[in-house]
């Protein structure tokens, strides 16, 4: 009876797995190929790549500035309201994307407060890469903050205790000990936060549709021309996709708080 | 010299009430309490971790209670060391040391000055107790806070490291406040010791005193005192504060010395004050009783011998020379024999 249950579970665990690589691998192998030649020929997906990778790590150096002290606070103090901002940081994760990008259009829109400020300081964000940038940081920012929180709470307190004791102030405890304790688990954070920003599309079509990000591209080329010509630029998508996701597995591999 | 007054903090949902000491400069304090007393939260109170919600932390005649933890000159050992894991042996040591000799002497002090270049996750327990022990002496703290630090070290590693520390100790008259299950330990080492029980201070005193008087019943049975009576005095004079009563409890009477408490109350008897005879002795000894041996207990250079009194079990304490040439067994009669001051009335 154990037998056959455990070949069950081992065939559900195989078709879900197969669901999740078949079409990635199927899409791989139907445009990796002319996906990497693509990159050699066609100028808009090389653009359209580039500016997904910058836009990218602009929101995560932005999302790194502002996430990494509210998931210090969130993993080191307790106090009241604790919990709903925990709960307030992981908002944009449920909300729809698109539904996303409408509330950053209100906020940022030329016709809001907030807005029109910028457009007056000569700052257009609707319609510019800066809208993409809110987009991304908008929608993953979240990510970067609840694997930020989980890095520093793997480190225990009294480290910094010890650090304060021999001479320390929070800042050098935090800067000498902390940081380099929980330094593979941020950078993994946002790696997770980068990825996440490359793949984003609903709140960015929303903000900017042209310049293109390849998200949009592929969603464009598809529209416009079809499976055949998305696929290249799909499987582009996929292939850069994998290299924070490496990064990650090998960072998981260093720690020094796992050995 | 620290001194707390009146202090109290709260870490989670646990809290310290109202602790009041002092140790004085140079000297060497025992905090001993069962698990969860606060032990470990009383000494972050001090060392500025954890704020003091009331009264007052003076370390050497100054006021630190809001003091941050770096500029008290204070140091720290956890039982559990928190070397940091990205550092070797030597830059753990070196962290907050005043200089590089100091850091050096402290290892080859503590017998780590081999480990030097290792990694710290290849130490032993033990290994990260001494380096730990070396790193928060390298600072030179005019105060330091102990919390087990020797307690995953092997019994003579063990020896030698309080050997090093007391030496140090000696030599640069630190105060010491140190944490310990070692009963023993904290006999020999302190000038006070003071017994948390449930955040609360709930005996202080010379280490002599605590252990042969305890306040309570609780303390004693924590402090390991074998026999612990509860009964009745009578016989109480009211003329003096300190008189001869009569303690009864269950068919024995005991003659004791103690302050009038009451009707009810405890008698602590330490098995070391227990002699054992197999006639009855010709002694200026106000207790004795005849009994038969229940059990024999060898531990090491020790037998704990517990003896039936009418009922009453009483625990000896004895060398297990004494034991050899007096031929216990068990089912063997003997007379059971203290003095009236050695029970302490609680």
């Amino acid at each position: 009876m154990r037998a056959v249950a455990g070949i069950a579970v081992a065939v559900v665990a195989s078709l879900f797995l197969l669901f999740i690589l078949g079409p990635v691998a199927g899409l791989v192998a139907a445009g990796g190929a002319d996906g990497v030649r693509s990159l050699a020929s066609d100028t808009e997906l090389r653009s359209s790549l580039w500016l997904t990778a910058l836009t990218a790590t602009i929101a995560t150096l932005l999302g790194v500035i502002g996430g990494t002290p509210i998931a210090y606070l969130l993993a080191r103090r307790s106090f009241r309201g604790r919990a709903l901002l925990a709960a307030l940081m992981d908002l944009p994760l449920v909300i729809p994307h698109p539904v996303a990008g409408i509330a950053l259009l209100l906020v940022l829109g030329r016709a809001s407060a907030v807005g029109s400020v910028f457009y007056e300081l000569g700052l257009r964000v609707v319609g510019s890469p800066a809208g993409i940038v809110c987009a991304m940081l908008f929608v993953s920012a979240p990510l970067y903050v609840s694997a930020a929180h989980e890095a520093f709470a793997r480190v225990d307190a009294r480290y910094e205790s010890v650090a304060r004791s021999l001479g320390d102030d929070a800042w050098r405890a935090f800067r000498r000990v902390t940081l380099p304790l929980a330094g593979r688990g941020l950078t993994a954070a946002a790696l997770v936060m980068w990825a996440r920003a490359v793949s984003e599309f609903g709140a960015i079509v929303i903000l900017t549709y042209n310049s293109k990000v390849a998200s949009v591209l592929s969603y464009d080329r598809f529209t416009s021309f079809g499976l055949h010509e998305t696929l290249p630029v799909a499987a582009a998508l996929v292939l850069l996709a994998l290299i924070p996701l490496a990064a990650i597995r090998a960072l998981r591999r260093a720690d020094p708080l796992s050995r | 010299m620290i001194a707390l007054e009146r202090v109290r903090a709260r870490a989670g949902g646990f809290e310290l009430h109202d602790i009041t000491f002092a140790v004085p400069s140079g000297g060497w304090g025992v905090v001993i309490g069962p698990a969860g007393s606060g032990k470990t939260t009383l000494l972050e109170t001090i060392a500025g971790l954890l704020p003091a919600t009331a009264g007052r932390v003076i370390i050497h005649g100054e006021d630190h209670t809001r003091t941050p933890p770096e500029h008290r000159g204070l140091g720290i050992v956890y039982q559990h060391g928190y070397l940091f894991p990205h550092l070797s042996v030597r830059e753990n040591i070196a962290y907050g040391a005043v200089d590089r000799a100091t850091a050096d002497d402290l290892a080859s002090r503590f017998g780590v000055a081999a480990l030097s270049d290792r990694s710290v996750a290849s130490l032993s327990g033990g290994e990260r107790q001494l380096v730990a022990a070396a790193r928060a002496l390298a600072r030179r703290p005019k105060v330091l806070l102990l919390d087990e630090p020797f307690s995953a070290l092997d019994p003579r590693s063990r020896i030698a490291a309080r050997r090093a520390l007391r030496a140090l100790h000696a030599h640069r008259a630190f105060t010491v406040l140190q944490v310990t299950h070692d009963f023993s330990e904290a006999g020999s080492l302190g000038d006070l010791a003071m017994v948390l029980d449930g955040g609360r201070l709930v005996q202080q005193g010379p280490p002599e005193d605590v252990f042969r008087k305890p306040a309570t019943p609780f303390i004693a049975d924590f402090l390991g005192a074998e026999n612990v009576f509860a009964g009745t005095v009578s016989d109480a004079s009211t003329d003096d504060e300190t008189a001869a009563v009569e303690f009864t409890t269950g068919a024995l009477t005991f003659y004791a010395v103690g302050v009038q408490a009451g009707s009810t109350t405890h008698a602590v008897l330490r098995a070391e004050e227990v002699v054992l005879s197999t006639g009855m002795p010709a002694t200026s000894m106000r207790n004795h009783f005849g009994g038969r041996i229940a059990d024999i207990v060898f531990d090491g250079a020790l037998a704990h011998v517990t003896v039936d009194v009418r009922g009453t079990p009483i625990v000896a304490a004895i060398t297990a020379r004494s034991a050899r040439e007096l031929a216990l067994a068990e089912g063997h009669e003997v007379v059971v024999s203290f003095k009236a001051t050695a029970l302490h009335l609680c």
